[in-house]
């Protein structure tokens, strides 16, 4: 029956109406460049969902804990082979996404027989030179993104949309550890209120405030009041990839009172 | 293959990628006696007051001849961790870059850093799975592990292991040397620890660089194999220090003062 190309068709659009399903409660996550590196950060609530996965490459994901967990394992165990075989600078972000995870993960999708991938993936790469960091996003469908500055994944196509726009209008040139903590979860705020509201007037208010982006574009009082009732259950997970690091791994995880620093004003 | 249990080796194995240890016996055995060796070296690891001094000469020699003078023979392993090598080059380089990356493996895989235990376990392991080439006399490697262990009681969580051919490891409380000239210097190091005027774990870091490289020198005045400071070229050997700040290398500049004022002076009278 499903090789009639129309039963296929109809098979795999289930299939992605499922995922996004399954993906629209999903806690959004930023990747920012700052003057020293890369930051990745999303508020979870006990799952950890920043990982390292060689000297300069870094991930985080939305999606089924488990799948997370399989392609975790599966882009540190390849890079972790490629970078004892070769050499650690043999280790790309391109190489990881477009020769491994991507193909992985469209395949996994178009097996209608089989499960899909209930997932999206935001992965970057420190330059250590600083002139060439990247961020790339992977779909459930192995489609993914690539931007140099600053890339998101969400829970909706909304919500990435939205807080694309957020980012796009703020000034993300030489921002410092503690200005990229306050812009990325500023810009969280905005994918998860977008995740939860769904409604086409959402965006629609969203793109109206853009030509005016100043303080006013968010709430100062509205933002506070999301982020402390977030932090009730949910905590701030935040990561860098930092070019300074004496170590050849470059990642390390804030703690707590890094964090704190950053939002310290606003609790 | 996906590994869950965070063994790089293992991980290896499953994708046809083998290390270069205990390569098969028929491939090296019959004429080993025509073959030398690039070997010769001193390491010394001191416990002092912050944690762990480490020296290592940078001679390589095959028989009688000098075959580089540059070698690192004190390798990086992690953040506070070292392993100062002597014997095989070939198989202790290859042996301290599947430590390296068998630590980052875990700590990337299991999410949590590698036990100081299973860290000493698994450079048991390397230095087992090299016996085959250890037993024929071309690939032996003894080295010196020295770190720095946060998790430790003590306020100096500096430590020293050694290790046998067959892989079993020991702690040393003070000091530890190893390769061709270690002979030469164990024993000053018993009577400076015993009867010196300041013990090794009382010296701070200048006393205790002093101290490693008067017995590098010492080492390199009865072992061909080992090196001094050579003045032609203005090569010193290699010290670093390891303490809760983690790995520091002594620069070229520090030990140049050092020589000029406490060594050669010495030496000179």
């Amino acid at each position: 029956m499903l090789d009639e190309p129309y039963r296929w068709l109809e098979a795999i659009s289930n299939r992605r109406d499922y995922i996004e399903d399954q993906l629209r409660g999903g806690s959004p996550v930023v990747g920012l460049k700052y003057d020293d590196g890369m930051l990745l950060l999303t508020i979870g609530r006990g799952s950890r969902k920043i990982f390292e996965v060689h000297d300069r490459v870094a991930l985080s994901a939305i999606g089924h804990p488990a799948d997370i967990e399989r392609l975790r394992m599966m882009a540190t165990d390849t890079a972790s082979v490629q970078g004892f075989q070769n050499s650690v600078d043999d280790v790309t972000l391109h190489r990881l996404t477009n020769f491994v995870l991507g193909p992985t993960i469209k395949q996994a999708f178009e097996a209608i027989f089989g499960s899909a991938y209930i997932i999206k993936m935001l992965l970057v790469e420190l330059d250590v030179r600083g002139e060439d960091h990247q961020l790339i996003t992977l779909n459930y469908d192995g489609t993914g993104r690539a931007n140099h500055r600053a890339e998101v994944i969400g829970g909706t196509d909304e919500a990435e949309t939205g807080m694309q726009k957020y980012l796009s209008a703020a000034d993300t040139s030489e921002l410092s550890l503690i200005a990229a903590l306050q812009l990325a979860l500023e810009t969280w705020t905005v994918g998860w209120e977008l995740s939860l509201q769904q409604t086409e007037g959402a965006l629609a208010e969203l793109e109206e405030q853009e030509n005016t982006r100043s303080e006013a574009t968010i709430d100062p009082e509205r933002l506070h009041e999301v982020l402390r009732n977030e932090l009730k259950e949910g905590e701030i997970e935040a990561g860098v990839l930092q070019a300074s690091r004496r170590s050849n791994s470059k990642f390390r995880l804030l703690t707590s009172e890094e964090i704190h620093a950053a939002i310290v004003d606003w609790l | 293959m996906t590994n869950y249990k965070g063994d790089f080796l293992d991980l290896l194995k499953a994708h046809d990628c083998q290390i270069q240890l205990n390569p098969s016996s028929t491939s090296v055995s019959g004429s080993t006696h025509h073959f030398e060796e690039t070997e010769g070296t001193t390491v010394v690891a001191v416990r002092y007051k912050e944690g762990v001094i480490v020296a290592g000469d940078r001679r390589a020699t095959a028989g009688t001849s000098v075959i580089y003078d540059r070698a690192e023979k004190l390798l990086r392993i992690d953040e506070y961790s070292v392993l100062a090598i002597a014997g095989s080059p070939a198989m202790a380089y290859e042996m301290a870059r599947a430590l390296e990356h068998s630590f980052q493996y875990f700590r990337r895989s299991q999410l949590q850093e590698l036990s100081l235990e299973g860290k000493l376990r698994m450079l048991s392991r390397l230095i087992r799975e090299n016996l085959p080439m250890t037993l024929q006399g071309i690939g032996g490697v003894i080295p010196i592990f020295a770190l720095y262990d946060l998790q430790s009681d003590n306020d100096n969580g500096g430590k020293i292991f050694f290790y046998d051919a067959l892989g079993a490891h020991f702690e040393s409380a003070d000091f530890a040397t190893s390769g061709s000239g270690s002979v030469w210097i164990r024993g000053v190091l018993y009577y400076q620890n015993r009867w010196g005027e300041t013990q090794l774990a009382n010296m701070d870091e200048q006393e205790a660089t002093i101290t490693i490289l008067r017995l590098l020198d010492a080492a390199s005045e009865y072992d061909a194999a080992t090196s001094g400071y050579n003045p032609k070229s203005n090569i010193f050997p290699t010290v670093k220090t390891i303490t809760k700040d983690g790995i520091q290398d002594i620069s070229d500049e520090q030990l140049g003062e050092i020589y000029t004022q406490f060594i050669e002076t010495t030496h000179a009278r």
